[in-house]
């Protein structure tokens, strides 16, 4: 039974799904990772480096229509400052427009060619040598020949340096167009992508899901028909014990009993014929005593393999009488309470009560390590309720070797549709707990 | 939260320099009132912008006004500038206003007899002792002419523009500031130039294409501001293209002072219109660079330039450094820029509270002030469209705006316009601002001008028991009225600072002795005072409720 759910289990299918799906999404985020790092690096490359580029230039453009306008005012005939005053104003704008080209020049978009770059710096410093002559002019006095080289000079570049820059940015529009072109064209390929790996995701997902659904029910199935079988084959073990211990029981108390009986009874009369006070009618009364002793011996083991009281008075009266030899038996002090108007039960259920309480008693005896325990069988509300409780070591001391015992209570308590449940009680010790639905002798 | 846990709360913050008595009154009220005493005090001003449909720029901007003690009688008298009538439209006369201060709550017309009784086209004014005698002068800035009138000491006063130096120069000058930008004890002056405009420059402008509307800056070139070199002699040289401060791309329109990098040399801030203010760093050897950009002041935080107009600097979170609150256009809102260390400035106008209030507001003057006298500067900002056919516009903003008064509790500030009384919250078409304690019972009063309309005065009137500490400080080796000194008053572990300040605000000039509000203290532990020279003199245990007169180098005086 074993080697066959094993022949059929699911794992090394679902192993082998688990790692080609890994390897699926793994090689598909490598895959996405490296769109994403093109499209970062394109964005980054083009796009982003060509709007910076794009604002240092209208940086600069405004540092030059700054120095227009300063120019505009430096030509007109009511300026009531000398030429010389704008020096500072034109060291200000000159300060920016500076930081501007350096910021502009460490981000200069790539299609730019090295000479465009270099045309405009050497425009501009071109442009600072003319305005440097033209305030020396002014400082010596020559006012009237400054402000012609602002017309002839600086008016000329600066309108020339202007263009440059308004080219520059042009080219920044169309490079950005076409940056814009190709992204577009990646996010449409990556989208393609994206979609026909989830149509293939889901496909995948809802095969493993069916695969693993049919899985399931067979090992389902496979267990339950194991869990049925061993249950059966349980209660064919219990029924063959105590149909074998009553028919034991049975045969010890008919045969022997009767033979041990018959021998007492011949022995009498066989003492009853030999002379008063004679050796042989004390031999003979001896050995009647001896008789009669296996018989108690007979009768009792009969019992205690199978107490025929429990056919004849029922499962309470069996349980009282079985509290008065446990002390001896296993030597232990049972407190011992019963409901008094407990109904009498049908056989089949007072055996197995009856058995599970033994086995919980013994259990205390051999590994509670007390000498007390405490028993309670009730009827409520058409349930027996049978406990068995003690103080001892508990469920979590040192764990006996497993054996049947507790299998089998739990068995017993199935076969006649109750339930067992074995509790540690809060200070220490074990509370055993049988509830059984209660079927009376009549019922039965 | 419940009150019971606010107060708690509060209170635990604010063990150190408030009482329980002072959260209780900020719960009920705003701490003062105000007071519209302009009647009863008997200033009966009216400005005159000269409008007769010509619709010149010139007309949507003035004027100022100006609390200054001409007689030096320990008692703040006023001065409102006023405009004229333009050539060729004369209706009526309009001059320059004096209104001597009766010690009695009221004032007298003093303008004739001053000899001030002068028709000119005035925008702003600065008041400051330049000539060092003791007695304040005053520079009206004008479009065209600008003037400096100079006290005689006899309740007089005499144009000397053309002998200081100052004459033969036409410009639309706008707010104008004296400070000792050398240290030398002489006060020198800046004056803001706003726009090239002229009756014969005059640019047509029009919303509809037919008709004239008031145009925008825009639509005319910048011109330089100036600054004046007192050479101590009573005239002044003209510093500006040797100084570093020369732009004629500029659009100036407030002007102040402050040390914005802690050097004890003074510093410059101009608030532009349309163009990138300007922060000129002294450079302590007559020459200024402009770090504005650098320094974060230059434009908004989203680095747009904004219609800057009025101005003001003040320590106003007791961080020990000068922070700075701009005026700007509507839909611009207030710019508030606090030092977040020397030298360098972030706008933090919504975050403080101010921004969103004022965002659909046109401001003009603006002054940081302790008001309610709790210890921390609070900041008042008058607020006017500048064209009055604004209201045609459906959904607009008004040409008469209410002002804000916004009070700062520990750097947040909430504006209680509303709550101040006196009719403070009633729309004005407001522009100038300028703050004074003309009563002298130690807490602040403001004055008010608006556009063609009256100019009004607010008394504070204190519902608190909080009390302050006002020092006028007299300069020795110092220009005589020590602009550029800074007071620190220490307290509780607080440190709060103030600046003797010419300038700021908008076209106006607020009184030179400085005021500390201090809650219910007795006394302060130390006053330091920072001469504009550099020299330093230190008081301790010093008594509240009283207004002291520090002299360089020769301590207090009642």
């Amino acid at each position: 039974m074993a080697s066959r759910v094993t022949s059929r289990a699911p794992t090394a299918t679902l192993l082998l799904g688990l790692v080609v799906t890994l390897a699926v999404v793994l090689a598909y985020s490598v895959y996405i990772s490296r769109q994403i790092s093109g499209l970062r690096q394109l964005q980054t490359e083009l796009t982003d480096r060509n709007r910076r580029d794009s604002l240092q230039l209208l940086r600069i453009q405004g540092d030059l229509n700054q120095l227009a306008l300063a120019m505009r005012d430096m030509l007109d005939p009511d300026e009531a400052y000398p030429l010389a005053a704008w020096s500072s104003q034109f060291d200000r704008i000159r300060t920016d427009l500076d930081e501007a080209l350096t910021q502009q020049a460490s981000v200069a978009i790539a299609r730019r060619t090295p000479e465009q770059s270099r045309y405009l710096a050497t425009s501009i410093t071109q442009f600072w040598d003319a305005s440097s002559r033209l305030f020396e002019l002014a400082a010596n006095g020559h006012e009237v020949e400054a402000r012609g080289q602002v017309r002839l000079s600086l008016q000329p570049r600066q309108a020339a340096i202007s263009t440059t820059v308004a080219r520059f940015l042009v080219q920044n529009n169309e490079s950005e167009a076409e940056t814009a072109q190709q992204v577009q064209e990646i996010y449409a390929t990556v989208q393609r992508q994206v979609r026909w790996f989830l149509v293939a995701s889901l496909a995948a997902i809802a095969a493993t899901s069916v695969f693993l659904i049919r899985s399931n029910q067979r090992l389902f199935h496979q267990l339950a028909a194991l869990s049925d079988e061993r249950r059966e084959l349980t209660q064919q073990l219990i029924d063959t014990r105590e149909t074998t211990l009553r028919e034991i029981a049975r045969e010890l108390h008919d045969e022997f009993g009767q033979i041990l009986t018959a021998i007492g009874s011949m022995l009498g009369r066989a003492g009853r014929h030999a002379p008063e006070g004679s050796t042989l009618r004390g031999d003979l009364r001896e050995i009647a005593e001896v008789a009669q002793d296996a018989l108690d011996n007979v009768r009792g083991l009969s019992q205690s393999l199978h107490p025929s009281i429990l056919e004849e008075l029922g499962l309470g009266s069996t349980v009282d009488w079985y509290m008065t030899t446990v002390e001896k038996q296993l030597g232990l002090t049972v407190h011992y309470e019963r409901d008094p108007a407990f109904p009498r039960v049908d056989d089949t259920t007072a055996i197995h009560v009856y058995r599970v309480l033994q086995e919980a008693l013994t259990n205390v005896a051999k590994h509670a390590g007390v000498q007390e325990a405490w028993v309670r069988l009730r009827c409520e509300d058409g349930t027996l309720d049978l406990q068995i409780e003690d103080h001892g070591a508990g469920l979590g001391g040192p764990r006996p070797r497993q054996g049947l015992g507790l299998v089998t209570m739990r068995e017993r308590a199935g076969l006649v549709g109750g339930t067992l449940g074995l509790d540690p009680r809060p200070g220490g010790g074990t509370l055993v707990h049988l509830r059984v639905p209660l079927r009376t002798q009549a019922s039965a | 939260m419940t009150r019971r846990e606010f107060l708690r709360q509060s209170a635990l913050g604010a063990a150190a320099t408030f009482t329980l008595a002072d959260l209780l009154d900020a719960q009920a009220g705003p701490g003062f009132r105000l007071v519209d005493v302009t009647k009863s005090a008997g200033l009966t001003f009216r400005h005159n912008n000269g409008a007769y449909g010509g619709t010149f720029l010139p007309e949507t901007l003035g004027s100022g006004c100006a609390f200054i003690d001409y007689d030096a009688d320990g008692w703040q008298d006023i001065l409102l500038v006023n405009g004229m009538d333009w050539p060729g439209h004369r209706r009526q006369r309009s001059t320059l206003a004096l209104y001597h201060n009766n010690r009695n709550g009221t004032f007298t017309d003093v303008t004739k007899a001053a000899g001030l009784d002068v028709e000119l086209y005035g925008m702003g004014v600065a008041v400051g002792d330049y000539d060092n005698d003791g007695f304040p002068d005053v520079f009206i800035t004008c479009v065209g002419q600008s003037r400096l009138f100079r006290n005689t000491g006899k309740g007089t006063f005499v144009d000397v523009t053309r002998t200081a130096g100052l004459g033969g120069r036409s410009a639309f000058s706008t707010s104008a500031m004296w400070v000792d930008i050398d240290r030398d004890g002489h006060l020198d002056l800046f004056v803001c130039n706003y726009v090239r405009w002229s009756q014969e420059r005059d640019v047509f402008c029009s919303l509809d294409g037919r008709q004239k509307s008031y145009c925008t800056p825009e639509a005319y070139r910048g011109e330089t501001s100036w600054l004046f070199r007192n050479r101590g002699n009573g005239t002044f040289e003209d510093i500006t293209a040797s100084c570093g401060i020369f732009d004629s791309g500029s659009k100036a329109l407030g002007v102040a002072l402050l040390d914005d990098d802690g050097d004890g040399w003074p510093d410059l801030f101009v608030a532009n219109d349309t163009e990138p203010n300007k922060l000129y760093r002294n450079q302590r050897n007559g020459k200024f660079k402009d770090v504005g950009l650098a320094a974060g002041v230059a434009l908004s935080e989203d680095g747009k330039a904004r219609a800057g107009m009025g101005v003001d600097a003040a320590d106003f979170d007791n961080s020990g450094r000068t922070s700075l609150a701009v005026t700007n256009f509507e839909g611009e809102m207030l710019g508030l820029y606090r030092a977040d260390q020397p030298g360098h400035f972030r706008d933090v106008a919504t975050r403080a509270g101010v921004g969103l209030p004022s965002k659909n507001r046109l401001g003009f003057g603006c002054v940081f002030a302790d008001l309610d006298l709790d210890g921390d500067q609070d900041l008042v900002v008058v607020n006017g469209h500048i064209d009055d056919t604004v209201r045609n516009i459906p959904g607009n903003v008004g040409y008469a705006q209410p002002p804000h008064l916004f009070l700062n509790d520990r750097g947040a500030f909430r504006d209680v316009a509303a709550q101040a009384g006196g009719g403070f919250e009633q729309p004005r078409v407001g522009r100038g601002l300028a703050v004074g304690d003309f009563d002298n019972d130690g807490d602040l009063d403001l004055l008010m001008t608006t556009n063609n309309g009256a100019a009004v005065l607010f008394r504070n009137d204190r519902t608190s028991s909080n009390r302050s500490l006002r020092f006028t400080l007299r300069g020795v080796e110092s220009n005589r009225d020590a602009i550029g000194a800074t007071v620190r008053v220490m307290h509780g572990g607080v440190t709060q600072t103030r600046m003797v300040r010419s300038g700021s605000s908008y076209l106006s000039q607020s009184e030179l002795p400085v005021t500390f509000g201090v809650g219910a203290r007795d006394v302060v532990e130390r006053v330091v005072v920072t001469w504009p020279n550099g020299r330093t003199e230190e008081f301790t245990n010093v008594a509240s409720g009283r207004a002291y007169v520090i002299t360089e180098g020769q301590g207090f005086s009642r």
